[in-house]
């Protein structure tokens, strides 16, 4: 199904990845090596509200777009033939998982004071849902991107914490929970359906390298305290990550810092000429 | 204290399980079969769907709904083996083809302008054929014997019958006009045509009308 297809009320305004990554208002703010400021969301952040609300609007719209990814999931392959019986089961329940987590969404968006289509939709999450392989789906969305989403759900929570709201630390930390699991069943699927195909395996593993690096959304996500998230590392380990591959998915992340940085500086020496 | 030593009625008294039923191994594995097929249909298509539907409630109950029946289809896939069919793939059949051609039929509006055709077609036509079959099912099995299916279908004719609430609800709120209830009644209309061909989700017999006493029953 291709993504511009994906049903919408009039609310709703859905960029690309490439619309984002052009948007001047992304870039890091300030900078950073000059300042020394950090970039993680934190409430003492001057913005923080701002981007607590923005972020929590991406989340849920992120949160959509996974509902619609493990429900295609049940639908696009026959049942035994391109995907086990229970590997759809799994999806299934993912889709009953992330629908809560659009409703805890827009309970939380309605508590922070923002609206639905306040912030555009990035529907870069579904793309990586497409994938003809339903072991590519499980690799780009319950491994690189429900990954993710244990790292900003880690940030969240711990937003929620330190700023003294236990109704978001609560709803966060349920969330990830699920998240988990869900990054647990694609390790555990990719791992039972490959066994035997090492190159059904590798294709896989690049695929969510592609999507591990689109979505470290140019370096908004490493151990660096310019990344506006942090890998949650424990979390990961949980849902069958390896040291190792917490360690290239850190990698990632600074590579597209810095490469985010370097266009900025073109930028701005552009600019100043 | 009572006496440990004193014999007791193996019945209680307010234990009035009945020994017969209606059916055999062979004739639940059976239908268990076609049950498991209906409901993979069920949860597949809700799932397809929930891209294609541009109401965020709706959406939304969808993928709530998609897993409760892929858990039905779960619980008949378990319950095949302890029928003695040890390949449920075999049994995991439609019916018969009209049941195909029904299906066919109920997952083909796929436009966005089409919730209220795919909302009738799940819960004013399927959902229903699920309840009464279940039904059937629930009154004529052996009590005792088939405890373990009576225990399934339990659980799921609850989840069925909220199901079919939450969607005709949503039916309801979604006829805004009188060509919006043209339009769900005529495809209801459609669809019942062709469940009527197929007799319920389980073919002809599925509620115990025009079946034939099957082999082996005990009644």
């Amino acid at each position: 199904m291709p993504v511009e297809e994906l049903a919408r009320d009039e609310r709703f305004n859905q960029i690309t990845q490439a619309d984002r990554m052009a948007d001047g208002r992304n870039a890091l703010i300030g900078d950073s090596e000059k300042s020394r400021r950090s970039n993680r969301l934190t409430p003492a952040r001057p913005d923080a509200s701002e981007a607590a609300r923005a972020l929590m609007h991406g989340i849920f719209v992120g949160e959509i777009q996974a509902l619609e990814g493990a429900g295609r999931t049940c639908w696009d392959f026959t049942t035994g033939e391109e995907a086990p019986f229970e590997l759809k089961l799994d999806m299934a329940r993912q889709a009953w998982d992330e629908a809560r987590h659009v409703e805890i969404s827009l309970k939380l968006s309605d508590w922070m004071g923002s609206e639905i289509g306040q912030y555009a939709e990035n529907t870069v999450l579904f793309q990586a849902a497409c994938s003809n392989d339903p072991v590519l789906r499980l690799a780009g969305v319950n491994r690189a991107l429900e990954g993710l989403a244990i790292d900003v759900f880690t940030t969240m929570k711990e937003f929620g914490e330190i700023a003294g709201d236990p109704y978001l630390e609560f709803c966060e930390d349920w969330m990830l929970a699920d998240e988990v699991t869900h990054v647990k069943m694609g390790s555990d699927w990719l791992r039972k359906i490959t066994e035997n195909d090492p190159e059904r395996r590798k294709k896989a593993l690049e695929f969510q390298g592609i999507v591990d690096k689109m979505f470290s959304y140019g370096g908004s996500r490493s151990d660096s305290e310019e990344s506006s998230f942090a890998i949650a590392r424990r979390f990961r380990e949980l849902a069958g990550f390896t040291e190792d591959e917490n360690d290239h998915i850190a990698d990632l992340g600074m590579q597209a810092l810095n490469e985010r940085k370097a266009q900025l500086r073109e930028k701005q020496a552009a600019a100043a000429n | 204290m009572a006496d440990p030593t004193k014999p007791r009625a193996s019945f209680a008294p307010w234990d009035r399980r009945e020994l017969p039923g209606s059916f055999s191994v062979e004739e639940t594995a059976r239908r268990v079969g076609n049950y498991k097929w209906a409901e993979t249909k069920l949860f597949e298509v809700l799932g397809g769907w929930i891209a294609t539907v541009p109401e965020l409630d709706i959406k939304l109950r969808l993928g709530t709904h998609c897993y409760k029946h892929a858990w039905h289809a779960e619980l008949w896939h378990k319950r095949l083996p302890e029928l003695r069919e040890m390949n449920p793939a075999r049994l995991t059949v439609p019916a018969n083809d009209a049941l195909v051609r029904f299906i066919d039929a109920m997952t083909e509006p796929e436009d966005a302008s089409l919730t209220i055709e795919k909302l009738v077609g799940v819960y004013r036509v399927y959902i229903p054929h699920f309840i009464s079959a279940y039904t059937y099912h629930l009154n004529n099995t052996s009590e005792i014997t088939d405890m373990p299916t009576i225990r399934s279908l339990k659980f799921i004719l609850q989840d069925e019958f909220e199901d079919w609430r939450d969607g005709e609800m949503l039916i309801q709120s979604l006829l805004e006009t009188p060509e919006h209830v043209d339009r769900a009644a005529a495809h209801q209309a459609k669809l019942e045509k062709l469940m009527l061909e197929a007799g319920g989700i389980a073919g002809h017999g599925s509620i115990g009308i025009n079946t034939q006493a099957p082999q082996g029953a005990l009644s």
